[in-house]
Formats: structure tokens, sequence, C-alpha cells
């Protein structure tokens, strides 16, 4: 009840800061809120503008440097309170953002990204070079990327769409879902989550998903040249299509798609690995997926 | 013409010379306005140079630095590969496990006696990304990581809802490495199982750091 | 190096840390977390940059500072933690450093480009004076390599002449003249 009380003597005193400035090519943004929202947008100008909704007691200080801007929020009173940002940037700015219970929203960069978080999702449409996008205790998607992507959660899922260059997704628990990527060098891990793939298998290029509790499915096009090595503990293999196997041990076997140069690497313990082509794979997984969905849903407490 | 003391002034400034120099200097300095001149320049110019700043620099470097030592992202070519035998392999992963409060197996008591181990052939396995080597840095590191995690859980730095979704996923971690360990020693010449069990181990690493980095910088 | 007390830091910019925080990622980074590196990357670059720039130009300083961070990445299992984190790195900045110059003279130390910051701290001077600070940094980047060195390590980073004349092959007595030659040169910067 009285931290009802507080939320609302927040609102009641709360406050816009608006301001915008100009800002040099090649600049950082660097931008650190614990509580509260960031949110990204681009435009053409050679500025950047900083919206912010705070309360009364708390200052957004914002240091223009040669090579960084630094946006950040002060109280009087010992530790600033929940922050809204919108900010505006140019499109070529890169940025280094992160918070604790924050959700960080981004949209329209065409510069190297760094969200981090704590208790709040990412989402990021767009990003170009070094992507590098974080959570604890949140989800993160990302959208029509092109870079060395790295992307991290504890517990919640990751999702990555239409996305170019080298790929690391890590999760202990959470899902990982791939589709519509185009990249050299994917490698998904997660220990209890699933993981499903539905991107390209480029000629020499290197994939590897491995689980330890998790399902792992990937779409396999029909003109694929694979080298591929399967490997698991007590899970099931399935494939849609038929394989004639290689080599194999007690928990690994593999074999060989058209010249087999690409290198695929399914590696669980106890999950599942099933192979599909691609038509198939996002009809039978979306089952799966929304099921297991409805009654795992993370708890929204943001203090 | 060349005033001999004038050279002298900067180790002055600097309290760089002998008692007797001192002297003097500063005999000759109450009767030399050039000298006096150039004294209170030479120390100007000394204040000035301490109160420089330090820029950093026009473009971010830090990608570049981190594909060259294989972080957060991992190079294209193959991540640093370090052998374990078998033996050291479940012993690290008993320390492991131990550490954090994770949940303690049953496995874990199986996994110190003796006969099964001495059995096992002492096959070099490949582990994953190696922070850890066969000596005292792994365990050196275990155990700071284990103390700053307690130490920010005590200070109540980690919010209630980050704790439990560490702990909850710790103890997933815990229970994967648990049963990788049984696989191992009922079949430890599995090659697969070996480099599964040290992977597996590695992701509780890493989420300890991340913890512990949680743990000592955020509110 | 036994566990210690962390304390919060600050909470504006990313840049700031305590010097427990920073030992926290000393360790973590000494075994292999590479974010906690790069926060002490970030945390440090800014010195490192500017004294690969002052040290020999800023051409070379963005390649000379990644050097400086892939070197302490290696050697950071040498770190015992006697001294802070940041004199340690510094150290091996220095090394890197005096490395690289140019050991022929072709090298003449270049105009200090113009991203020097331009939001200075209010100027030191009398109101009146305009603020010189940039045409010091201009006008330490002219000074011949050796002066400029001497200058740089003793009165901009502190060294002393003895650790000046080790470092660079000099003796104590060269450092000395060297300097002075330095800061008279650059008294000239002082009565526009």
């Amino acid at each position: 009840m009285f931290a009802t009380l507080l939320t609302t003597a927040t609102l009641l005193v709360a406050q816009q800061t608006d301001t915008q400035l100009p800002v040099r090519q090649g600049t950082r943004l660097e931008l650190s809120n614990p509580h509260g929202g960031i949110v990204v947008r681009t435009w053409t100008q050679n500025a950047v503008r900083v919206h912010a909704e705070h309360s009364e007691g708390d200052q957004i200080q914002i240091t223009s440097g040669p090579a960084v801007l630094t946006i950040g929020a002060s109280s009087r009173h010992g530790t600033p309170e929940e922050v809204s940002y919108t900010i505006t940037v140019p499109r070529s700015m890169s940025l280094n953002l992160s918070g604790v219970q924050t959700d960080i929203d981004i949209d329209g960069s065409e510069a190297a990204v760094s969200a981090q978080t704590v208790n709040g999702d990412v989402k990021c449409r767009g990003g170009k070079g070094q992507i590098s996008l974080q959570s604890v205790s949140g989800s993160v998607a990302l959208q029509a990327a092109d870079g060395r992507i790295d992307i991290h959660t504890v517990s919640d899922d990751i999702r990555i769409t239409d996305a170019e260059g080298e790929i690391s997704a890590e999760t202990v628990s959470g899902s990982v879902r791939l589709e519509g990527v185009k990249s050299p060098d994917v490698e998904v891990s997660t220990v209890s989550g699933d993981i499903l793939y539905n991107g390209s298998l480029l000629d020499n290029g290197r994939y590897r998903f491995s689980t330890h509790n998790g399902d792992v499915a990937v779409a396999i096009p029909e003109k694929v040249n694979a080298s591929v090595s399967v490997a698991t503990f007590n899970g099931d293999f399935d494939s849609s299509f038929p394989v004639s196997v290689t080599g194999s041990t007690k928990q690994r076997f593999s074999f060989t798609l058209g010249s087999g140069s690409a290198r695929i690497e399914l590696a669980t313990f106890n999950g599942d690995i099933r192979l599909r082509r691609p038509g198939q794979l996002h009809d039978e997984d979306d089952e799966d997926h929304d099921h297991e969905h409805s009654h795992e849903h993370h708890d929204d407490e943001r203090h | 013409m060349t005033d001999h003391w004038v050279e002298r002034l900067s180790e002055y400034v600097d309290a760089d010379l002998e008692a007797q120099d001192v002297r003097a200097l500063e005999a000759h300095l109450a009767n030399c306005p050039t000298c006096q001149a150039a004294l209170a320049d030479l120390r100007l110019v000394a204040a000035r140079a301490r109160a420089l700043d330090d820029t950093p620099p026009a473009r971010d470097l830090w990608p570049g630095i981190a594909r060259a030592i294989g972080a957060p992202g991992r190079p294209a070519q193959e991540r640093r590969r370090v052998a374990f035998s078998v033996p050291q392999l479940l012993a690290a992963s008993v320390a492991l496990i131990a550490l954090s409060g994770g949940a303690v197996w049953l496995a874990t008591q199986r996994a110190v006696a003796p006969v099964p181990i001495a059995r096992a052939p002492a096959t070099p396995v490949v582990g994953a990304n190696a922070a850890w080597t066969t000596d005292a840095p792994y365990a050196d590191a275990i155990a700071e990581l284990d103390s700053a995690l307690q130490e920010g859980r005590k200070a109540g730095r980690l919010d209630t809802t980050t704790l439990r979704v560490l702990e909850h996923n710790l103890t997933i971690i815990d229970s994967a490495i648990a049963q990788a360990q049984r696989a191992v020693l009922a079949d430890p010449g599995s090659a697969y199982l070996n480099q599964h069990l040290a992977e597996t181990m590695q992701r509780k690493l890493e989420l300890l750091r991340g913890a512990t980095s949680l743990a000592a910088l955020r509110t | 190096m036994g566990p210690t007390a962390y304390t919060a830091p600050t909470l504006s910019g990313d840049t700031t840390t305590t010097a427990e925080a920073e030992a926290a990622d000393v360790a973590l980074a000494a075994s292999g977390d590479g974010r906690a590196f790069e926060r002490l990357y970030r945390t440090h670059v800014a010195r490192v940059h500017t004294l690969a720039r002052r040290m020999i130009n800023a051409d070379v300083a963005d390649d000379v500072t990644q050097d400086v961070f892939i070197r302490a990445w290696s050697k950071l299992s040498t770190f015992r933690g006697e001294a802070a984190f940041g004199t340690w790195l510094h150290r091996l900045a220095v090394n890197v450093i005096l490395g690289r110059r140019t050991v022929l003279g072709a090298e003449r130390a270049r105009r200090v480009n113009s991203d020097v910051a331009l939001d200075q701290a209010p100027s030191r001077e009398a109101p009146g004076r305009r603020d010189l600070t940039m045409d010091f940094e201009v006008a330490v980047a002219r000074l011949p390599d050796g002066a400029r060195e001497v200058f740089v390590l003793h009165d901009i980073e502190g060294y002393k002449h003895e650790e000046i004349a080790t470092l660079l092959g000099i003796v104590p007595g060269t450092s000395k003249s060297q300097l002075h030659h330095a800061r008279m040169a650059l008294r000239k910067q002082l009565d526009r």
C-alpha cells in the first residue's frame, strides 16, 4: 500500500526534460538508466534529441565530449527514480545503453549497438557492426541487423529475425529462435531451452546448436552442402528426409549432404533433435512453441 | 649570453637541487628578474601540464580489441582449447556444483570415490573455451567469484527477482552438470560426453561471472 | 588476493567505478571474462590513448592503444594487485608505446588533430585571456621527440627522472636537460 502511494506521488510530480543538441559524426551515445525505459529512434539530422520523463527531484545530465555523448540522471536525494527516455539519434551513432530494471527498445540504428539490462526486455530493429544485447530476466528480440551479433539472456527467450553476420546466442533456460537469418557462423547454446533454426546454411559455414535438456529443430533446405554431426545422450533424432549415416559412435553419428562444405553440429543431452524442410518446420514448431509459452510466463515485478 | 642559472631552474622547480645549490640559486634569483620571470613561467608550464585532461579516442576501439582477444563474441577460428584428463574434469565439476548453494547431487559423492576414477583411462579430453587451466588460477577464480557473490547477496545488492532467477538457473545448470557427470562416469571414454560436461561447467562459470558482476556493480 | 567488499558506484555515466568494483573486474577479466575487461577498457582507454597520442602522434594512437589493451589482456594473469590496476596498465602502456616509437626520428610530432576536447573546463587563466589548453597540446605535439617524451612522462604523467632514464635508455642528466628544454619551449605558449 505504501509502495502504491509512492508511485502515485511520483506521477504527480513527474517532469519532462526535452532538449536537442548537435553532434559530430562518429560520436557514441552512452546512456545508463537503472530504472525505467530507454527508447531510441533515429533520424537524418546530426543531432540528438533527448526526451525524458522523470520525477521532479531528478535532473537529466548530458555531457558532450569529443567522441562520446553521455546521458544520465542525477538526484538531489541519493538515487534517481524511474526515468523514461526517448532519444532520437543519427542513424550512424553507435549506442551503448544499460539499465537494471529497464526495458530497452531501439529502432533504426545503422551503427554498433550494445544494450544490457537485468530485469527488462531488449528489442532492437537495426544495428550494424558489433551488436551486443543482454538481459538476465528479460527477453531479447533482434531484427534486421547486420554484423557481429552476440546475444545473451539467462531465463528468457531470444529471437533473431532477418539478420546477417556472425551470430552467437546463449541462454540458460530461455528458448532461442532464429528465422530468416543469413550467416556464415552461428553458435546457439542453451541448457534447458529449445532451439529453432530456420535460416541459411551457407557453403563453408559453421553452425552449432547445443542444449542439455532442450530440443533442437533445424530447417534443412533441399540443396544444402553440409557435413552434419548429431550427438545426444538420451534424446531422439528425427528427420523428415532420409539420411545415410557415415560414421557413428554410441552418442554421435554423422552424415553428409551435398558436397559437405558447411559444418553443422547438433548436440543435446536429453533433448530431441529434429530436422525438417523449411516449410514443415515453421508449422510444427509453432504449435509446440505456443504451448510452452502459455504456461511459462515470467512475472512483471518491477519496483 | 647564457645565464647558467636558467638551466637549473627546472630542477629547482622540481625540488631536485642540492641544499647548497638551492641557497646559491635563491641568492641569484633575488637579483635577476630574467630568472624570476623564467621561474614563474616554468612553474606555470608544469602546472598546466598537470592539469591536462585525457580524451578518449574518436572511434570506439573495443571491437578490434574484442576480436583480437576473442571476447565477448568468438573469433571465427577455433576457440582456445585446453586438455583435461577425465579425473580432472570430474573433480572440477564436483567443485563447481558445490559452489554457490546449488543442489548437491548424489552423483558428486560417487564422483570422488577413488575406484571408478582409477579404472577410467586418463584420456586427454578436449575441453570447451577454457578460462581455466589445470592449476591454481581456476580454483582461485571460482573461490573469488563465490565470495563476491555471497557479499553481493548479503549486502542485498541483487534484487529479489533477479536473485530468484539466478538461483533458479544455477539449479538448472547444476542438475545438468550432475547428469553429465553420471554419464561420463559410466562412459569415460566418450569424447562427446566429456565435451558436453566441460561445456556445461563453462556455462555455470559464465553465469556465476555474470551474477558476480551484477552484485558488484549494480544497486 | 582475498575477497573485498563492494560498494555501489554512483549512477551517472557508465565509466565511474570504485576501486573495489574495479578489483572485481580485474579478477573476472583475469579469469577470462571479456565483458569485465571491456569495462576496464572503458575506464582506462582515454588515459592510454592520450598518452599514446602525446608520446608518438595522433595517427598511430588508435593502433597503439589497441596493442596496449591486447597486451594487457594476455598479461593480466601476471598482475598481482600490488599496485592499482591503472598504474599497472599505465606502465604496460608506456612500454608498448616506447617499443613503437620510430627510432630514426623520421616521425616528427604531428599537429594534434582538432578532436582534442572542445568542452574544456573553464580556463584557469585570469578572465580576459583566452583558453590556451588546445594551443598547449599543439605546442607539446610540436616539441622535438626526446624533449616531448620526457616532458610527457615527467610533467604530465608524473614519472621521476630516474624512471624516465631507465625507460628511455638515457642518463638522468639528459632527462633533466630535455625536460628543461621542453618547458622553456612551451613557455612561449603562456604569453599569447
